[in-house]
């Protein structure tokens, strides 16, 4: 009775092993079509590639001026506490929705254009890692999740609900204007004009 | 029985084919490893298909026996796509074959796991064709799936960084990609005991037609040669000084999240 059991289960254990093989064969089969349907993968650059060069250089979301004051709810709570400007109060707190939501979406394609610039450099030669590429990636994807929960929630609750976050991402966005500046203030003209070239010929 | 026997013959005049092509247009130095398994295929089915015809008693043996060996010889493949994907001395290549290897390795020993697993497994077959039958099956799912995994990794890692494929190599990967995940889902459902009786004859001849297709698909790709076109490279003049910097910025993008 026991060796039937055991033997049962045996059969399951296969049956779950093969219909997995079954289902990952599929989906790898799958997988080569959608490559293969897509065509030859473009080189990274396309039509935008010589508009994200001229982004690394003055990258729009870094520079956006007083990110923090934009995020800051003093204004709104001196308008909001004089019942005769209250209208005014909601006016700010929706313009500056649109503002930070605008802020949030260049800050997405800043990070954007340096990954598609950083990947570019790679094909190109620039020695790294496995690691420090998935590294990379990590970051990035994390970055865009965290932006599009803070732009959820500015859509949903607006600018001024969740303070301490949008603090924080105001220092990224001052943290991150000052690195990416100063990443691109240290590469040589001579280097930098020779990616450009090449950027420009892939895309062509 | 006769259709089999198409396929078999199909087959080997489509190798035949491959091999033909690639000396005829000298394509046999560049892809060399592609070539030497064209060779092992021509080879190898011939011998199937002598055996099938004229000494039918050894087909069964001669038949698992090269599939055997064809398991380990399908890697010429991977590594020749690899190869061509990624140059060697290129800077792709420097930043990303060590972690590639470890990669492959480390899918070599799984696929080694479950083989080693199933082997363990006390519901085989006692009697040995069928014992034998049913371990080849195990073998060769286990390693179709796992070179199936890397061809697709090189593909995406190659995608990724808006590596452009020539004709060749693109034909040469998404072919035996494309046969060696049906053969690995194909293989599981042949081995499934509660597949009716003629589902189990379509799927038993489904491998062996994937098969031909993709020595179609192959034949296609090596018509014209085309290779990868050469990964220009830029000096890295001051670069790393970018990289580090690039890192820089992103630890701050990494402080929002771990405040």
């Amino acid at each position: 009775m026991e060796s039937h059991a055991f033997s049962r289960e045996d059969n399951h254990t296969t049956m779950i092993n093969l219909i997995l093989f079954a289902i990952l064969g599929l989906a790898l089969f799958g997988s080569f079509v959608f490559i293969a349907l897509q065509g030859s993968p473009k080189s990274l650059p396309d039509s935008s590639a010589v508009r994200a060069v001229t982004a690394i250089i003055n990258l729009e979301g870094s520079s956006f001026a007083n990110a923090r004051r934009l995020l800051d709810d003093t204004d709104y709570q001196v308008l909001s506490s004089n019942p005769d400007l209250r209208r005014l109060a909601e006016r700010l707190r929706n313009d500056r929705r649109q503002l930070a939501l605008t802020w949030i979406s260049l800050l997405q394609g800043d990070l954007i254009n340096l990954w598609r610039f950083r990947r570019f450099l790679i094909q190109q030669g620039v020695p790294s890692s496995v690691k420090e590429e998935l590294g990379t990636l990590q970051a990035l994807v994390l970055s865009l999740v965290l932006l599009n929960v803070l732009r959820v929630s500015i859509r949903t609750v607006g600018p001024f609900a969740l303070p301490r976050a949008t603090r924080q991402a105001g220092q990224l966005v001052d943290s991150m204007s000052k690195g990416a500046a100063l990443v691109l203030g240290r590469i040589p003209v001579a280097g930098w004009a020779e990616i450009e070239r090449s950027w420009v010929k892939s895309a062509a | 029985m006769m259709l089999s026997l198409i396929i078999c013959v199909t087959a080997v005049l489509l190798e035949l084919g491959a091999v033909v092509l690639l000396l005829r247009k000298n394509l046999w130095r560049e892809y060399s490893f592609f070539f030497a398994y064209a060779v092992w295929l021509l080879i190898a089915n011939t011998a199937i298909l002598v055996t099938d015809l004229y000494f039918r008693p050894a087909y069964t043996s001669v038949y698992w026996y090269i599939d055997s060996v064809d398991i380990a010889l399908r890697l010429l493949v991977v590594l020749e796509v690899f190869r061509q994907i990624f140059p060697k001395g290129s800077g792709l290549n420097r930043t990303l074959s060590k972690g590639l290897q470890s990669v492959a390795f480390g899918l070599l020993a799984l696929a080694c796991a479950i083989f080693w697993g199933y082997q363990r497994y006390p519901g085989l077959p006692i009697d040995f064709a069928e014992r034998v039958r049913a371990l080849h099956l195990a073998l060769d799912r286990s390693f179709g799936f796992v070179q199936a995994l890397m061809i697709l990794g090189t593909l995406i890692v190659a995608r990724y960084y808006g590596l452009r494929f020539g004709r060749n190599i693109r034909g040469i990967a998404l072919g035996f990609g494309a046969w060696a995940s049906i053969s690995t889902a194909d293989n599981a459902l042949v081995a499934m005991a509660n597949v009716s009786s003629s589902l189990r004859s379509f799927f038993s001849y489904m491998r062996p037609l994937s098969f031909v297709f993709m020595l179609v698909v192959w034949i296609w790709a090596l018509w014209v040669y085309e290779p990868n076109p050469r990964i220009v490279e830029s000096e890295p003049v001051g670069l790393n000084q970018w990289t580090e910097e690039w890192n820089r910025t992103l630890s701050a993008a990494r402080t929002i999240i771990r405040p």
